[in-house]
């Protein structure tokens, strides 16, 4: 029997419903696969019988002392950290990229395209490779090691210029008339910026925040040369990470998980609540008006 | 009365040099920055706490103490030794790369004659190169590698063979957790059938050549012994103990998990050295690496500094502090006053440490490519039947052609010359490893080759009259010109390119524009 006759014997919500059945099974494995280290992490976060790693998922003994620990050790002052480096380098790479976006979607100037792809060019290169440079300069400006969160900031920040891309694609869409309208009026440039363009774009000026926030949030390998081993100067990866050495796994382990629990909290939080914005940024960028 | 006012002074004068020089020249207040293992970190605040407080020579030390483990510490010091710490703890093979990378300070006179004094003898040749300089302070005597085990499942009379072992193991469903996927754990079959695998350096810890006997009769018998392990079901290649918790009964691995290992298996806690293996009905130890951990002491341009710190580290490497640690994490201390306690003698964990030190090999520098070549062959022999004599030695041919292979240089390099020749005042650097002032003939400066065989420095170089040098091939003595037989010698000062013609083996100056 063909198949296409097959397909017409059984009919045609039959097929539909086996198809499902079986993109369900897929997908449910798959998230099934994906969810599993998280739920283990949660799990392990509140086992309290012992601090090393086992070979069971399910504690013996519940209890939040893995959480109640981590306030005697390090790990809030690398909390701060990496909030104030995320805070930071969200609103001043937030703006930063919005000025880009919108002077290069809707002022015309000599050098726009050169530079336009000067810096396509320049976003090729892998940003690892300045990294002995950077460390070599942050710590001539003393903005190493226990100095670090401002350093990072400031190598976080300084490359943003060159993040435009999505939000110039959106401002694109946005009708030029508009502009000559709000001009014709006796706006500034910048009231444009602010009045019209901004209100429009609420969903990339979400998403590039978020993404700002995110990019500190979990970088581990330029934090950890920059903090160079300082305690007081290293964010919440390098930090943890440290509990994983030998010398302090079988002591830290089960706090190991409760610091990654509240890591993932505050990303989680800005996600549910702003995760409309997010789609919205992340496909509005592509539609050409 | 004059003369008695005289002698009165004279006196008063000299007693104020006495008391000069009892207050002592070291006093104030120094601001350093400590590296230690994470266990011992709050140990060793305290210890510093007490130095301020009790040394005679007003030293006071206002100490940032991080924590950083042995093991990272020298890779972190030798990607930047200037933002690394001032003493900081590290393992015994790290010691070469740091010399290599100007990480550590000799030790003064005074301070190797206590040191040599009161430390263990390995430790003291441990921290000692060629030249009769010491480099370091011996923390501890401990790093080796042994046995942890269930007492519920192994009976104690089975823990000296191998074969039982694994016997017990797969009769009670367990794991023997050997991590011989390690180079440094599988080597003590090797060391145990007798094999060598020494790494050289020269005076500045650059490491030149290997003494290496893997591929041999003896690594035959190395791999056979191999195989019993691997080719069980119960083997699970880990060093963890918190593999206890998964169904592991033995557990191969050393004192830093001592205490973990005690939490965990409670009461049935069970320490030995390695057990013996047996080939064609003899039987062979298993020979682990042994290894002390250091503190180095990183050079200062404060030389007063200098000597206050080596006086910190002479502090915390002594017998007091030393015993803090046995008591607080259990390491095995390398000063000798220490050792003989009575606590330290009996602590079993101690005992077995070194009953295994009986059946090592110290550990000094490893080239850094080892770790990868010798990791594999617990891999490679596990497919291959164990009477495939040819396909185990096979294995060892890899192993030592790969050994070869570090040390090779590329054509390119063997057939490339330099200059190599004596220190040259008008200029620090020229010819001379510059980081050390003025040692000459030790380091070759490149050549680039032009037309017709004519070689030249990259750049001009000033030179003053009398600097002797020679052109030499592939960085060896075998093949190398001057003028005749003697050195080339400069004429006249000046700034000049060298030239040297392959062809007529002439060398000649060119002066730069």
């Amino acid at each position: 029997m063909s198949e296409t006759s097959m397909k017409r014997h059984m009919g045609l919500r039959a097929s539909r419903a086996i198809s499902n059945t079986l993109i369900y099974v897929l997908l449910i494995a798959i998230s099934i696969i994906w969810l599993i280290p998280f739920f283990c992490i949660v799990l392990q976060s509140f086992r309290v019988e012992s601090t090393w790693q086992v070979g069971y998922v399910i504690p013996k003994q519940w209890g939040f002392d893995n959480y109640v620990n981590l306030f005697s050790t390090d790990f809030p002052r690398w909390y701060v950290n990496t909030f104030i480096t995320a805070v930071c380098t969200a609103l001043l790479q937030t703006v930063i990229v919005l000025c880009m976006s919108y002077t290069l979607s809707r002022f015309r100037f000599k050098m726009r395209k050169p530079l336009m792809r000067f810096m396509l060019i320049l976003g090729m290169f892998p940003g690892m490779l300045t990294m002995i440079i950077l460390y070599r300069v942050l710590k001539d400006l003393g903005l190493t090691q226990a100095n670090a969160t401002p350093g990072l900031i400031l190598v976080y920040v300084a490359s943003s210029g060159m993040g435009y891309y999505v939000s110039k694609g959106f401002f694109d869409t946005i009708p030029k008339s508009l502009d000559e309208a709000a001009r014709v009026d006796g706006a500034t440039r910048f009231q444009v910026l602010k009045k019209i363009i901004l209100p429009l774009s609420k969903p990339i000026v979400i998403y590039t925040v978020l993404t700002a926030f995110m990019g500190p949030w979990g970088d581990f390998v330029f934090a950890r040369y920059i903090s160079f081993g300082a305690s007081a100067g290293m964010n919440v990866a390098v930090g943890l990470y440290n509990w994983l050495t030998p010398d302090q796994i079988n002591k830290n382990y089960t706090m190991f998980c409760s610091g990654g629990v509240l890591v993932a909290v505050p990303v989680t939080l800005l996600f549910l609540f702003l995760q409309k914005y997010y789609v919205e940024g992340v496909t509005g960028g592509a539609v050409k008006g | 009365m004059k003369k008695l006012l005289a002698v009165v002074l004279t006196v008063a004068m000299l007693l104020s040099l006495v008391s000069f020089a009892a207050a002592s020249s070291l006093a104030g207040e120094y601001e350093i920055k400590v590296w230690v293992a994470d266990k011992i970190k709050d140990l060793t605040e305290k210890q510093i706490e007490r130095f301020n407080e009790t040394n005679e020579d007003g030293i006071k030390f206002k100490a940032v103490v991080e924590s950083q483990g042995e093991g990272d510490a020298a890779t972190n010091m030798v990607n930047d030794v200037e933002a690394g710490a001032d003493i900081y703890c590290f393992a015994q093979d790290q010691f070469a790369r740091l010399l290599t990378a100007k990480a550590l300070a000799k030790l003064g006179v005074k301070a190797a004659e206590t040191v040599t004094a009161t430390t263990d003898e390995g430790a003291v040749k441990a921290v000692t190169t060629g030249d009769g300089t010491m480099w370091a302070y011996p923390l501890s005597a401990d790093n080796d590698f042994f046995m942890f085990y269930d007492k519920s499942v192994i009976p104690d009379e089975d823990v000296d063979s191998l074969e039982k072992l694994v016997e017990d193991c797969e009769k009670a469903g367990k794991y023997f957790s050997f991590d011989l996927k390690n180079a440094w754990y599988n080597s003590c079959f090797f060391f145990g059938a007798g094999c060598k695998s020494e790494w050289l350096t020269d005076d500045d810890g650059t490491i030149i050549s290997v003494d290496d006997t893997y591929n041999s009769d003896k690594g035959l018998i190395a791999v056979k012994g191999m195989k019993k392990i691997v080719d069980s079901d119960a083997w699970n290649s880990t060093s963890e103990v918190s593999a206890f918790e998964s169904n592991s009964a033995i557990v191969v691995s050393g004192i830093w998990y001592s205490k973990d290992a005690q939490k965990i298996l409670g009461d049935n806690y069970g320490v030995a050295d390695l057990p013996s293996y047996n080939v064609d009905g003899t039987d062979y130890h298993l020979t682990s690496y042994f290894g002390f951990k250091l503190m180095g002491v990183k050079p200062q341009e404060d030389k007063v500094k200098a000597a206050a710190l080596h006086k910190l580290a002479q502090y915390l490497t002594g017998k007091d502090c030393s015993l803090d640690r046995f008591e607080a994490v259990g390491w095995g201390p390398a000063n000798l006053e220490a050792q003989a306690e009575e606590a330290v003698k009996n602590d079993p964990t101690l005992k077995v440490v070194n009953e295994q030190r009986e059946f090592s090999v110290i550990q000094s520098a490893i080239h850094g490519s080892w770790w990868d070549i010798g990791k594999v062959i617990a891999e490679e022999i596990q497919p291959i039947a164990a009477d495939d004599v040819d396909g185990l030695k096979q294995v060892l041919q890899n192993y030592e052609n790969k050994m070869a292979a570090v040390f090779t240089m590329s054509s390119a390099e063997k057939e490339a010359w330099t200059v190599i020749g004596m220190y040259n005042e008008a200029d620090g650097f020229f010819f001379t490893d510059y980081s050390d002032g003025k040692e000459t003939w030790t380091a070759d400066l490149a050549m680039v080759k032009g037309d017709n065989g004519i070689w030249k420095t990259e750049q001009a170089w000033p030179m003053e009259a009398g600097v002797e040098f020679k052109v030499r091939q592939g960085k060896s003595w075998d093949v190398s010109y001057g003028n005749g037989g003697d050195n080339f010698k400069v004429e006249e000062a000046g700034t000049y390119y060298i030239v040297f013609d392959e062809a007529a083996t002439t060398i000649s100056l060119e002066k730069a524009e």
